[in-house]
């Protein structure tokens, strides 16, 4: 008997036709990310910017707010721990290894939190407080902002995680992109945490 | 890349970022640079961009 064939299932049968390959659909959305994460970069250049211009005392010489240096570097370790717990998911993930792909994401979750508390529970309730002028705009902006980039990659970790079974060692491009944010969102951090602990002379405010 | 090796990496370049981190402080204790601070912060951001980011793929015929 010969198979007979609807017009709704050629038009099904065309549309698949013209559907990219996966390789090809990765490709094109890699370069989509990559364009996103590279527009983001005059948002952060021009925080970075205003820092350098406004954080300056009455004879020019760049200054920063006394900051917790210690809470700074265990913030910034804790941010880059976390980043490699997220290559080390990554790379599980492209060899197939799911049981370590999954305890490495749920580290590089834990790890991104414990930033967020360090930063926004612990280091927004210091030395600088949001009415402090220039010193208060810039310190909360520009920590703002990233923290925001952190809520907002701990939910795209959250999401990967609870889909984990859909992704296979050959097609994980929900893994890939959300490494390459949690990673953006750490070379971020690696500029801000210069910009706002290590340079300049630290000034007492209040 | 085999799992061995992708593993090594990740822990290679996770030890780079760590020292360069402490270097870092060091740097801003001893003899604060903003040039120096800014010159370590792109040799970390380099590591990063291509050994967790992997920018080389989007030139690179690749699957996942």
């Amino acid at each position: 008997m010969a198979a007979v064939t609807t017009p709704e299932a050629e038009t099904h049968e065309a549309h698949h036709d013209h559907e990219l390959p996966y390789a090809e659909r990765v490709r094109n959305n890699r370069l989509g990310l990559w364009l996103f994460c590279f527009s983001e970069i005059f948002l952060f250049v021009a925080f970075l910017a205003a820092r350098f211009y406004l954080w300056r005392d009455a004879d020019g010489t760049v200054i920063r707010p006394e900051l917790n240096q210690l809470l700074g570097l265990a913030t910034t370790s804790v941010l880059l721990i976390s980043s490699g717990f997220m290559a080390w998911a990554e790379a599980a993930m492209a060899a197939g290894d799911r049981k370590t792909f999954s305890r490495a994401l749920i580290m590089t979750f834990l790890l991104g939190l414990a930033f967020l508390i360090g930063v926004v529970g612990l280091e927004w309730r210091g030395e600088v407080a949001p009415g402090d002028g220039a010193f208060g705009a810039i310190f909360f902006g520009m920590t703002g902002i990233h923290a925001l980039h952190v809520v907002s990659g701990l939910l795209l970790i959250a999401f990967v995680w609870f889909n984990r079974n859909r992704y296979t060692a050959e097609e994980h491009w929900g893994v890939e992109a959300t490494a390459i944010y949690w990673h953006y969102v750490d070379v971020v951090w690696v500029f801000f945490y210069p910009a706002l602990y290590l340079i300049g002379e630290a000034v007492h405010i209040g | 890349m085999d799992k061995r090796r992708a593993y090594r990496q990740v822990l290679w370049v996770f030890l780079a970022l760590a020292i360069l981190t402490g270097i870092e402080y060091v740097i801003s204790q001893v003899f604060p640079s903003a040039a120096l601070l800014f010159l370590v912060a792109f040799v970390k951001a380099a590591l990063i961009v291509n050994y967790f980011m992997h920018i080389y793929r989007l030139w690179r015929e690749e699957s996942h």
